[in-house]
């Protein structure tokens, strides 16, 4: 290659120095490896974990003295003048290619980064697109109307033509719950998958992927810093917690971009408690729509536990809060095709993540009440369940939300449609189901992110704090006997 | 030479120096243009810092704003090749 | 998501979940793509528009899989460049070369572990300065890089002119300008790719499984 940065002189004679090892037998180990040997030596002077790992022993404790009789004739870290050498490299090119004949040159994007960054018209703007963006187009649009739409359709024209067909293809009637009926993988576990979450998260992802392609997500992060601080967080979390109310499971996924380990933990742990996923409080909107005095309190409920929780974590937790630090690309109009592809992608892999859990929930349910199991894991949660004020039909749905917690939601749903509840008793199932163990997928991503024991902690945390808040919560309304 | 949170102007300032142990940190940094020789300017203080350098734009909290040591002059000893060599 | 084989296959499992059901509809002259034929790579920083010139350059033939024992995305499909079928990767954004976060070590992993016939550094032409200190890190690796400057389009609406010839002889390798979201430059990337490609006198690292 034509181009050569000279480094500082301590540098360069370590960089001579790693290419003679190299040659002489260290590059044996690494010949799989695209690299040049100078490239590798200025890798390994800035110790790169993953190339320093695959050296032997001996050749560490060469190299650590190398760095060090670096280090020791420059004044300042190796990584830094190495840095700097590049970017006066970078910055000495710039000023030969690029020219700026009209300097000031004012986009009207810039107005409006001002007006989304400035304290006084900045939370209007958050409060604004988070309330027409989230939650009336995903809220009232996606969960409301093209839920109703899909539901009405599958149960008017999909499930009696599915009944029907599989009464006459399948003379067992117990192998019939398998597919139709009230539980089955068809009649239940599609109908979930394509007529409750699909609508919610394909609102949901074309709302993200528009605010993500405008610039605006990195500025509702600086607007935010300040206030996640205060339950361990920064402002680049802003991107997991939102991303979990259209998908804890994506969301905690997403955590892996936050810089350290504590604010992925602490991510993690108000996501599975605290966040509501779309198609729940898409469900949980629609069942409390009537009752404005019950979704006020859940809703206040829910944004208190979720900043109690933080706090405590925060102050319990060693370490401090991570830095923020978040480039912010101009504010443009978004590509409209570029947001359908991106949309359509998020949901295609959405859909195929959800589609097995809900076709093996459906599985698994048909195998707990042929044979028991579930009558008798229900019977188990009936007197929780009456403890907390709930009817007994409310048993089956706790069971099943821990399948799925949108799952469970949906299944409250269908109970509320036969007017079984009470405005107290949808507010009390509401704000367990919320606080609820996360679904199963999201279980898998957390044991899989955070490995297996913070799961298990998690998992022994959230499961009685969701049921004693439901517990207080009866006890509350019963003592000053509000009913909503 | 002084924190750049302690700045009150928004014109630009040199920057003289990173203050952190913080290697990924300062390679983020490193990455936005946040290093020795460059200029910054801050635009912004609340609810966090908005600072300029170059065309680049970054919203940074107040810890890492405090951990950039700039000046108003440029000085010659910001640039790397005049840190005299020790023996 | 468990596509884990994708990763020594070059793209060629992407018949279980392309985009098979997509409403537009699918080129289906498209050549098939070479097993064990060149690779090529996107990189860059993030921000810089590397997954809108992605599916600028690769239309619907996409594949999503894990990088392997990792949960980072990496997208895969196939660029048509005159009458052969090549597969791209668009790796996840990063700052440098030594790799601070999960997602910059699978970028970087992938860079020096498998075999590629072009890398595409995409920058960000509104700050170019900034940006060539990844492009110096490429080159110092001695990677068959083609510099990729995105985002014309702003750049020109900031008032800023790019000296396309003079970066190339700064840099000794090709330059292409473009706007991927406007889909301007994009079929001279394309003919970069090809040339780049046709130069390159390595034969095909033999295909694994």
């Amino acid at each position: 290659m034509s181009i050569k940065i000279r480094y500082l002189a301590p540098i360069e004679a370590a960089i001579t120095q790693i290419e003679i090892w190299w040659r002489s037998g260290w590059g044996q180990d690494f010949v799989d490896r695209h690299l040049s040997p100078r490239s590798f030596a200025l890798l390994l002077l800035q110790k790169d974990p993953n190339l320093w790992e695959q050296l032997p022993g001996n050749r560490q404790q060469d190299l650590e003295q190398l760095i060090a009789t670096t280090q020791a004739q420059i004044s300042r870290p190796i990584s830094l003048e190495i840095a700097q050498a590049r970017q006066e490299f970078a910055q000495a090119i710039e000023q030969t290619t690029l020219a700026e004949p009209n300097p000031n040159q004012r986009h009207w994007g810039e107005k409006i980064h001002k007006l989304t960054v400035n304290p006084i018209s900045g939370f209007p703007i958050l409060v604004l697109v988070l309330y027409w963006g989230v939650y009336k187009f995903v809220g009232e649009f996606g969960a409301g109307e093209l839920v109703d739409r899909i539901e009405t359709f599958f149960e008017e024209q999909i499930n009696p033509v599915v009944n029907h067909v599989t009464e006459q293809a399948i003379p067992w009637p117990s192998l019939q719950d398998l597919f139709a009926h009230e539980y089955g993988i068809i009649t239940l576990g599609i109908r979930y998958a394509t007529a409750i979450v699909l609508p919610v998260v394909a609102t949901y992802f074309l709302m993200f992927s528009l605010l993500e392609d405008s610039g605006y997500l990195p500025r509702l992060s600086l607007m935010l810093d300040r206030l996640f601080k205060a339950i361990g967080l920064s402002g680049r979390a802003v991107i997991p917690i939102v991303l979990g109310l259209g998908c804890d499971t994506m969301a905690t996924i997403v955590t892996r971009t936050l810089e350290t380990k504590r604010e992925r933990l602490i991510a993690t742990f108000l996501l599975s408690l605290a966040i509501p996923c779309a198609a729940q409080w898409g469900v949980i909107l629609g069942l409390l729509a009537q009752r404005p005095a019950a979704l006020v309190t859940w809703a206040g409920l829910i944004v208190g536990i979720f900043l109690l929780a933080g706090f405590c974590i925060d102050k319990f937790l060693p370490g401090s809060a991570a830095q923020f630090y978040i480039e912010l690309p101009p504010l443009r109009l978004p590509k409209i095709r570029n947001v359908i592809t991106k949309t359509w992608v998020r949901m295609k892999w959405y859909f195929w993540e959800v589609l097995p859990l809900f076709i093996w929930a459906s599985a698994i349910i048909w195998v707990g009440r042929l044979t028991g199991v579930f009558d008798w894991l229900i019977s188990g949660i009936e007197p929780i369940a009456l403890a907390l004020g709930l009817p007994k039909e409310t048993a089956p749905i706790l069971l099943y939300g821990f399948f799925r917690r949108d799952y469970g939601a949906a299944g409250l749903f269908d109970l509320q449609q036969g007017g079984q509840l009470t405005g107290d008793q949808l507010l009390i199932s509401a704000v367990v189901l919320t606080l609820f163990l996360p679904c199963i997928a999201q279980l898998q991503m957390i044991i899989k992110e955070r490995g297996v024991k913070t799961a298990v902690l998690m998992v022994s945390f959230i499961f009685p704090f969701a049921l004693a808040v439901g517990y207080v919560l009866n006890w509350g309304l019963n003592l000053f006997q509000i009913s909503l | 030479m002084n924190d750049l949170s302690t700045i009150r102007s928004s014109d630009p300032h040199w920057i003289v120096h990173l203050e952190t142990q913080d290697d990924a940190m300062l390679r983020k940094l490193t990455a936005l243009g946040i290093l020795p020789g460059n200029q910054i300017a801050i635009e912004q203080r609340f609810p966090s810092y908005i600072v300029t350098i170059g065309r680049t734009r970054a919203a940074l909290d107040r810890e890492t704003v405090q951990c950039i040591f700039v000046t108003r002059e440029q000085r010659t000893d910001a640039n790397s090749n005049s840190d005299s060599a020790m023996p | 998501m468990d596509c884990h084989q994708c990763h020594q296959n070059h793209g060629s499992c992407g018949s279980k979940r392309s985009l098979r059901w997509l409403p537009f509809s699918e080129n289906l002259t498209r050549p098939p793509i070479e097993p064990g034929g060149p690779q090529i790579a996107l990189v860059g920083m993030p921000n810089v528009g590397k997954s809108v010139l992605f599916h600028a350059l690769t239309d619907t033939y996409v594949t999503v899989s894990n990088y392997p024992g990792t949960t980072v995305e990496v997208t895969r499909g196939a660029v048509t460049l005159g009458d052969r079928a090549v597969s791209v990767i668009d790796t996840p954004g990063m700052y440098s070369l030594l790799p601070i976060s999960e997602e910059e070590r699978v970028a970087r992993d992938l860079l020096i572990s498998e075999s590629f016939g072009a890398i595409v550094h995409v920058l960000d032409a509104k700050n170019l300065g900034r940006m060539l200190s990844l492009t110096a890190q490429l080159l110092e690796a001695e990677l068959p890089v083609i510099v990729a400057v995105n985002m014309m389009d702003e750049a020109q609406r900031w008032g800023l002119t790019i000296d396309r010839e003079a970066l190339v002889a700064k840099l000794g390798v090709p330059v292409v300008l473009m706007a991927a979201a406007r889909n301007r430059g994009v079929d001279q990337l394309r003919e970069a790719l090809a040339d780049r490609l046709a130069s390159t006198s390595v034969p095909a690292v033999a295909a694994v499984g």
